[in-house]
């Protein structure tokens, strides 16, 4: 009650302005969402209603079927198990890259944050340059690469790439960071008798959180939809699902069937939208975080 | 508990040296400060002690067992940092018993040993907290339980109480002072604040460029400090040094003062200005002993009453300090505050100099020892 009694007085010149600016930002969202809209009402209808009505027009009947056809029995290339097979792979990529590449760059942010030794700062230097490599650079040297070490077109290879590649961004986050963590904090538990790993995984890993879910989105966003490393590294049983997806739209017997190319689409996009939804909070006050104080 | 002895330390980094060749050497349960201004060496004597940085050459004993090579869980030390070190994601019962639990104590043993120094510093009412919900005094305790749960053989304080506010600070001091007194253990204390070095040492080493200038008792530093730098160092408000020329009167050397008018004052050790007669030496004279006259001092041998004119007056409640102008070097006088001294007035003062020191202009080198 009291606050109503302070609380400004608005003229009509007020409220105008701010209708104009809800209108304005429900305009441009609805514009940011169009594609997906679009992507959504496709998937849901079949391809007759397709065929003859507009791209908004809302669908007659909820069809799924377009959905359990991407996903089960659409034709990618010569097979046709839909895109289930491939959304797996992603995981299975995914997964081990995302938790390797993080972890090792905590590592790397802890040496070079609270260890430093002689050229440490030469050496995260030379770790940045990493980060402005361009992905087809390293196509070829790769491939050789994964020649030699025996295992090129396997799942393995393909994690090792994306940690090979994402090392140099884990690195950095960590390790701005780890650099607002007093120095103290590290000879004080050397002396309490800790060693490395155990200052590491005791008292360095359980302050590390928010960087942790930024690393663990940043990372998980970058591998789940990467398709140049998928396509030049992958077998073709590894196919990740962004090649699969391609594949699925560029196969097509007869005439395309774009609601199941939409359905399969917005399948291999749900993985990360989850992962944003979930801990999109995080990343933002983890990215300010790191960004402020490295 | 144990002695610590420091033979012969260097420190390089590359061409610079940090420190000079440092030979200290402390008895079983005596609290020995460190006290110098910043980058002085004193931060990095602490860290070779504790092995966290290695030394260039010398060596480090710690109960007489040579530490230099040691790394320093296995030196026994614990330490007190500036700015507590506290593990934020501990509580602090964690916090106190992580060094016991690396040290593979058993939980019972570590259990009795929090509630020991729980009740020691009275903290027992925080330890399920976390650091970041403690006061700033709090944190100080609870650092300080950290490093007396391991019960080490040697403490080393680390400026602790610097980022403490001015009044926590001297309830801190008489704190650490009497834990001191009750376990009776070694410490090494560094700090830049000279009056925490006076009121807790049982010796304090003055450190300036990477070397000891003077290793000595409290009063030993206060009274007969080794040089100007001891001398300038110690004390607040500093000890005065008066540019005097050495006059000699009846064939012993005295120095000469101008106020406003011109007197001669005599020294304890007339023979060691002999050398200096015609020249100008540094007279150092703390403002205590430049005081309104006292009857009971009066015709006391080394006692000058000379008028002077007062610059300036603070009053400081207990005393009074008169700033007036001695040959042409500004100095603090220490008079009481009943005593009338206005700003711009001639007073009468009375100079005690039975225990002035003297030091040679350039070098700084004390003259009279």
């Amino acid at each position: 009650m009291s606050n109503k009694a302070v609380g400004r007085k608005t003229s009509g010149l007020d409220k105008a302005l701010r209708v104009a600016l809800y209108t304005v930002l429900l305009v441009v969202a609805a514009f940011y969402l169009m594609p997906f809209i679009v992507m959504l009402l496709t998937s849901l209808k079949d391809v007759e209603e397709i065929r003859t009505g507009t791209l908004l027009s809302l669908p007659a009947t909820l069809n799924f079927e377009s959905w359990s056809k991407a996903w089960s029995s659409a034709c990618t290339g010569g097979s046709c198990g839909g895109i289930s097979p491939y959304f797996m792979n992603s995981f299975q990529i995914v997964l081990p890259a995302v938790a390797i590449s993080t972890l090792v760059g905590a590592l790397n942010g802890y040496v070079i944050s609270l260890w430093k030794f002689r050229g440490s700062d030469f050496f995260f230097a030379a770790m940045l340059v990493g980060c402005f490599i361009p992905f087809q650079v390293i196509l070829l040297p790769m491939a050789q690469t994964l020649g030699w070490l025996g295992i090129a077109n396997t799942t393995s290879g393909l994690v090792f790439v994306h940690v090979v590649y994402g090392i140099a961004f884990t690195t950095l986050f960590f390790r701005n960071f780890y650099q607002s963590i007093p120095g103290e904090l590290v000879k004080a538990a050397r002396l309490d008798g800790a060693g490395f790993f155990t200052i590491f995984y005791r008292i360095i890993l359980p302050v590390s959180t928010p960087i942790i879910v930024v690393t663990v989105i940043w990372q998980f966003t970058q591998i789940w939809n990467d398709f140049l490393f998928g396509v030049a590294f992958s077998g073709f049983d590894t196919q990740p699902v962004t090649v699969a997806l391609n594949n699925l739209v560029n196969t097509s017997f007869g005439g395309k069937e774009y609601n199941v190319d939409m359905a399969a689409a917005i399948i291999a996009a749900l993985p990360t939208l989850a992962v944003y939804v979930f801990a999109g909070k995080y990343f933002v006050r983890g990215l300010t975080a790191g960004a402020v104080k490295g | 508990m144990a002695n610590l002895v420091i033979d012969n330390v260097k420190k390089r980094y590359g061409e610079t040296e940090i420190l000079k060749g440092i030979n200290i050497s402390i008895k079983t349960g005596e609290f020995l400060i460190l006290v110098g201004p910043s980058g002085c060496g004193k931060s990095t004597l602490m860290n070779s002690i504790a092995g966290l940085e290695d030394v260039s050459e010398g060596r480090i004993l710690i109960a007489d067992k040579d530490v230099t090579y040691t790394s320093p869980k296995d030196r026994d030390i614990a330490m007190v940092f500036q700015s507590y070190a506290l593990y934020p994601n501990m509580t602090v019962e964690q916090n106190i018993s992580f060094g016991l639990e690396m040290r593979k104590v058993p939980k019972e043993e570590r259990d009795v040993e929090v509630q020991r120094v729980a009740e020691l510093l009275q903290i027992s009412h925080l330890l399920d907290r976390k650091p970041a919900q403690l006061s700033g005094g709090q944190r100080q305790r609870v650092a300080m339980g950290r490093a007396l749960a391991r019960r080490p053989q040697l403490y080393l304080f680390d400026e602790p109480l610097s980022n403490l506010d001015a009044k926590l600070r001297v309830e801190m001091r008489t704190e650490i002072k009497k834990l001191h007194k009750k376990l009776g253990t070694t410490i090494v204390y560094v700090t830049h604040d000279q009056i925490e070095a006076m009121t807790l040492a049982d010796r304090i080493a003055v450190m300036k460029d990477g070397q000891v200038q003077q290793l000595g008792t409290p009063q030993e530093i206060y009274d007969n400090p080794a040089n100007l730098f001891v001398a300038g160092f110690m004390g607040s408000p500093a000890m005065n040094f008066i540019p005097a020329n050495v006059v000699e009167q009846n064939g012993t050397p005295m120095l000469e003062l101008a106020t406003s008018t011109t007197v001669a004052l005599p020294f304890p050790k007339p023979e060691s200005l002999k050398d200096y007669v015609g020249k100008t030496v540094l007279l150092g004279l703390r403002p205590e002993m430049i005081t309104e006259p006292q009857p009971h001092k009066e015709g006391q041998p080394f006692v000058t009453t000379t008028d002077i004119e007062v610059e300036v007056t603070e009053p400081m409640g207990a005393d009074t300090m008169i700033l007036t102008r001695v040959n042409d070097a500004e100095i603090n006088c220490r008079s009481n505050p009943m005593y009338p001294a206005a700003a711009g007035s001639i007073i009468k003062m009375m100079f005690d100099t039975s225990k002035a020191v003297v030091f040679d202009q350039e070098s700084g080198k004390r003259l009279d020892v």
